[in-house]
């Protein structure tokens, strides 16, 4: 099964995602960390999620660019979060792919889908706020809207998570 | 407890009053009412700038409380969060601060409606 989450920032997204590694019962649980701690507000964030992880079994890979180097052969259930910090890291930090990053990152899930039995990728919706960015943050939206278009047409399921409720927009909810 | 939510401007509130019978004057403006009014108002709109003003002001947010002096109140609130990370740190925290909020109030909720376009869908119960 290949499902991505997406939703809003504080939509309960995460919380929804690691909710769906547990049924899925499918151990061992890699966690594929993409946050990149460059200040004290992501340490936060991380350990803030790491509590949330507590006590549900995950080891934890941290990949900030290159997923198609990460391996995650031998796992069960792989949780991947979140695409759009893996976005950002490929277009903004030194080693990132940049302009490539689409291609790259595709890669990257698909390799990760052939190591394991499950994939969970949670995404983001980072598009309808109304603004008017300037053009780095443009193209980051657009890179980020195109992975997210490309995931769904992979995917076994997509889900939106608002406010903690779930929303089913492709795949059947019983499947797998 | 009812949530209803969706974008600025999508009729979230005109939904609510025709939706649930409520009288317009029978609604309560979070942005600008009582702090204490969350605990009596029937139908309470503008739910994120409640919020806000609670944050500003530095007051305690909690569900509890609000189960059990005003468990029937409907909470209309724009849905936040869709947008890029705002580089103002209070906007960042005001964000991710109205979704925490509104996810317990939404798992505690007997309905759940979102409103686009001004049409709603129920998410929950209903």
């Amino acid at each position: 099964m290949f499902i991505v989450v997406t939703g809003g920032s504080g939509s309960g997204k995460s919380e929804y995602a690691e909710q769906l590694v547990l049924e899925h019962q499918t151990k061992p649980y890699l966690y594929l960390a993409t946050m990149y701690p460059f200040d004290e507000e992501c340490h936060r964030r991380i350990a803030r999620h790491r509590a949330m992880r507590r006590e549900k079994e995950f080891d934890t890979l941290e990949c900030y660019t290159g997923l198609k180097k990460a391996d995650a052969s031998g796992y069960g259930t792989v949780l991947l979060e979140c695409m759009s910090n893996l976005t950002a890291n490929e277009l903004y930090q030194k080693d990132g792919a940049k302009e490539r990053c689409v291609e790259e990152i595709l890669l990257g899930i698909d390799r990760l889908r052939t190591q394991c039995k499950h994939l969970i990728v949670v995404s983001n919706e980072i598009f309808s706020d109304g603004i008017l960015y300037e053009k780095e943050t443009k193209e980051y939206q657009k890179y980020l809207g195109e992975i997210n278009r490309r995931l769904a047409e992979r995917a076994d399921q997509v889900v939106e998570v608002v406010y903690s409720i779930p929303i089913l927009h492709k795949g059947d909810k019983d499947a797998g | 407890m009812i949530l209803v939510t969706g974008g600025c401007f999508q009729g979230k509130k005109a939904y609510a009053y025709k939706r649930f019978g409520i009288l317009e004057e029978k609604g309560v403006d979070g942005a600008i009412c009582e702090m204490e009014a969350l605990y009596s108002a029937k139908l309470l709109y503008h739910f994120h700038e409640y919020i806000k003003r609670m944050m500003e002001k530095k007051e305690e947010w909690s569900l509890a409380r609000l189960k059990e002096q005003n468990p029937e109140i409907i909470l209309v609130t724009n849905e936040l969060g869709y947008g890029v990370v705002p580089v103002d740190r209070f906007d960042r925290e005001y964000r991710e601060r109205t979704g925490r909020i509104c996810c317990e109030i939404a798992k505690e909720a007997k309905e759940v409606h979102r409103v686009i376009c001004g049409i709603g869908t129920v998410i929950k119960g209903g």
